[in-house]
């Protein structure tokens, strides 16, 4: 009897690490991109929380789950060509912007979403639907949790080796490397410095709308104004914890979605710790990882320098 | 000639703010030849040949390449034209592979081929004789091997025409020897090069034209062949004379100066670790005494750094102890030490010795600003602080419009004569000077090393580390050689030579 409730809580713990992973991670690929271009985007938690009341917002009034992902994806992207305008045209500094476009986000959706649908939090029925992938997901314990999720998680954990052949293996790739280190000499070998920053954020941005609609509506089926929680900055931690390199970032995002999970499971499991201190284990896992493994990071070395010509 | 030329300027003027860095300069280049160009600091080589790379934008002129007027916008208009630049600071990736630098901003799909550009570089290799390891990483290369994977990335694009912005003054003498030979190989095969230097001797050697610029303005064309005929002093003449308007550089003076028996400054086995945690400095022991000037001779990198730090306080001693005028100041802090009269005037002017966004006013005061007379009750009074920079600007000619202009616009050679007027400024008992006149052109050179001789005149010690042998032989009193961290040997001046102190840099004892 108690093992067969253990196989059911170890099936429930692997199943809500993979969704708990994934808008981590997909916001963490994007801003891996974005990052090694020489942009921080702190912008990216607001870009989260955009997508994820853009995605419900659309998806709900016009009963279309796709349209919603294509509107996160829009509105992330529009964000991101923003802060591209303000750091990369403008060279307004980017800590203020990525701040800025955070709180901006936050405010003007809870005011948006009071203004439409006063106190009420609908729900969407349709979302949150779950694929089985044939066969495998007939494989015994793992089946279940690991192949019945919802489509987005699958293509979010496909992209990932994607993308690393991007990063190492493309002329993008390349192009991205080096205007994050050393613009000026990627200016020099006749690499366009600011459309390639340009083509990094506006994937970050995209990235990170998609982040927010997976959680509004491919985890959950509703959207609350504070639904995020931080998941936008734990991202840009596991970047530097991946070293820009996605197949680590992947780990890293891997490391957060299973002790996000924990805290459910612990709480369900029913230890005996304050609940608030079961809350508290995914950031200290943050801190601590970070303690451990990030102590020697080399940051790209352009990160946060605006690029102009002829000022080196 | 029939063929059209490479690349030819017509009147092109250039100005940045207070400025002329151009003024209507006609310059042009044919394959197979090398063309120098020859001026001061500030005389508008660079900008001229930043011009030509589509990094700034002339406010007049224009240019034609193989006859075409053409406009270049941007580094890859000009590298698709056949221009390729090798720069002083060069521009490579330090963290990518030799292959990845080379075939960056042109890799002919999205999908990076680095089968056929590895066969590409190896063909080029063959031709010109180039070796280098297509799978390092740029941050492991040495200097000569970075600059020799620039050649070759405007060879891997094809460029025609080569411009080589003061090529050789980062490289070794061996080093240099090498490059010339490349630049001849290049020209051999049909290329253009534009050899940007102010070392004379180069200019001689290997040019086939020389143009001599001077405050933006062309002021001649001089034919190479020509000046080798001629005598190599008489020829050196020639050159000076246009350069300067006849105004004869100063030889510099070899007048008696007196040694005072005082030691001023005695490292006692003295050890250090580098930052990058191997030792830098292995048991170092010398004196330096009033009034005299010691040399440190070695290659760059042979615990150079970590001696003036160690001296200077940047750098914590592992062992031994460092003594100024009697008094053990290895614990001391680097601003007691300023205070007790040691002034360090590192080697990386642009980032140690000064804030290029700031003002030279404020450049003048970064050590004493919280003190009086600069400030009082923290609060800076400008007009002394005005007043002040004036002086240094005034004392020791540095060319700028005032106190008050940002110190990055200013040229090189004057952003290191500012750095030396303020380090005088505070008549220290010993200077500390780390390779004070690399990069300026002759005139400078010889305003600095006169300086230094005139400091040591009145009893001021100096530490001078340098890696010009001329500069060496002629200002110092007694040289120490570093090889590893370590003194191999103390010369006194009569009997050092070039060949001594050359061996002893490679570590080879008698």
């Amino acid at each position: 009897m108690s093992s067969l409730m253990d196989m059911a809580l170890i099936g429930a713990v692997m199943a809500s690490t993979l969704r708990g992973t994934t808008p981590i991670l997909l916001g963490a690929l994007g801003e891996t991109f974005v990052e090694r271009s020489g942009l921080l985007n702190l912008g990216l938690e607001g870009m989260m929380v955009a997508g994820a009341f853009a995605s419900f917002l659309v998806g709900f009034k016009l009963d279309s789950l796709m349209l919603g992902f294509v509107a996160a994806a829009a509105v992330g992207m529009i964000l991101g060509l923003l802060f591209g305008f303000m750091t990369i045209t403008l060279r307004v500094n980017q800590i203020v912007v990525g701040l800025g476009i955070t709180i901006f986000a936050h405010a003007s959706c809870s005011f948006l979403h009071r203004v439409i649908f006063g106190n009420q939090f609908p729900i969407m029925f349709t979302a949150g639907q779950t694929h089985e992938v044939p066969l495998l997901s007939k494989i015994p314990l793992i089946g279940q949790p690991l192949f019945n999720q919802h489509w987005l998680l699958y293509l979010t954990f496909l992209s990932v080796p994607v993308l690393y052949f991007i990063m190492y293996k493309t002329s993008l790739g390349l192009r991205i490397q080096a205007v994050g280190e050393t613009p000026w000499a990627a200016d020099s070998s006749g690499v366009n410095v600011l459309k390639t920053r340009y083509i990094a954020i506006l994937f970050g941005g995209i990235m990170g709308g998609l982040a927010g609609a997976f959680m509004s509506l491919g985890d959950l089926a509703f959207f609350v104004p504070n639904m995020i929680m931080g998941r936008g900055y734990i991202a840009i931690v596991v970047v530097m914890l991946g070293k820009w390199d996605p197949l680590k970032v992947f780990l890293g995002a891997l490391l957060f979605g299973f002790s996000m999970s924990l805290t459910s499971a612990l709480q369900v499991a029913g230890v005996k710790v304050s609940p608030d201190f079961i809350l508290m284990t995914p950031y200290l896992v943050v801190i601590a990882t970070l303690l451990i493994f990030a102590r020697s990071t080399n940051l790209p070395a352009a990160l946060c320098v605006p690029y102009e010509r002829g000022q080196k | 000639m029939n063929v059209p030329p490479l690349i030819k300027t017509a009147g092109i003027t250039k100005s940045f703010p207070g400025v002329l860095a151009n003024d209507h300069i006609d310059f042009d280049l044919f394959p197979g030849e090398v063309h120098t160009l020859l001026g001061e600091n500030g005389a508008g080589k660079t900008t001229l040949m930043n011009i030509l790379y589509g990094l700034y934008q002339p406010d007049e002129g224009h240019i034609e390449v193989c006859g075409q007027k053409t406009r270049i916008r941007s580094p890859y208009d000009s590298l698709k034209l056949g221009i390729g630049m090798v720069h002083q600071h060069f521009a490579l990736i330090p963290n990518l592979s030799v292959l990845e630098n080379l075939v960056l901003g042109f890799e002919g799909g999205f999908i990076l081929n680095m089968k056929d550009a590895e066969k590409k570089l190896k063909r080029i290799s063959e031709e010109y004789g180039q070796a280098i390891d297509p799978h390092e990483l740029i941050q492991n290369l040495s200097v000569g091997e970075r600059q020799r994977t620039e050649i070759i990335k405007t060879l891997f694009r094809g460029s025609e025409a080569l411009i080589l912005d003061e090529p050789t003054s980062v490289l070794t003498p061996i080093e240099a020897e090498e490059l010339f030979q490349t630049i001849t190989t290049l020209k051999n095969a049909g290329k253009g090069v534009v050899l940007i230097t102010h070392k004379l001797n180069e200019a001689l050697a290997i040019s086939d034209r020389i143009s001599i610029l001077s405050l933006g303005r062309k002021i001649a064309e001089l034919n190479g062949d020509e000046l080798r005929s001629m005598d190599e002093k008489d020829a050196t003449e020639k050159i000076l004379n246009i350069m300067f308007g006849g105004k004869p550089i100063p030889e510099c003076s070899l007048v008696e100066k007196t040694i005072s028996d005082q030691v001023v400054l005695k490292l006692e086995d003295v050890e250090v670790m580098n930052s990058r945690g191997v030792v830098g400095l292995n048991k170092v022991s010398f004196e330096i005494r009033g009034g005299e000037i010691f040399g440190i001779a070695g290659v760059d990198g042979n615990g150079q750094k970590s001696l003036c730090e160690a001296i200077g306080g940047q750098r914590e001693l592992v062992s031994g102890r460092i003594r100024f005028r009697g008094e053990d100041i290895s614990r001391k802090s680097v601003s007691k030490r300023h205070e007790m009269g040691i002034s360090y005037i590192t080697d990386d002017r642009m980032n140690e010795g000064c804030v290029l966004d700031l003002s030279l006013a404020e450049n003048a005061i970064l050590r004493g600003y919280c003190q009086p007379p600069y400030s009082r009750f923290n609060i800076i009074d400008n007009t002394v602080v005005d007043r002040f920079a004036n002086k240094l600007i005034m004392d020791f000619d540095v060319k700028a419009t005032g106190p008050y202009v940002r110190t990055g616009t200013l040229s090189g050679g004057n952003i290191q004569k500012f750095i030396l007027a303020r380090g005088l400024s505070t008549e220290p008992g010993l200077i500390i000077c780390s390779k004070p006149t690399y990069g300026l052109d002759a005139r400078t050179v010889n305003y600095i090393q006169e300086l230094l001789l005139e400091e040591s005149k009145q009893g001021t010690s100096v530490l001078l580390i340098t890696s010009e042998m001329d500069e060496l032989i002629n200002c110092s009193d007694r040289i120490g050689v570093l090889f590893n961290g370590k003194i191999m040997a103390i010369l006194d001046k009569c009997d050092a030579t070039p060949e001594k102190i050359g061996k002893l840099m490679l570590g080879i004892e008698e």
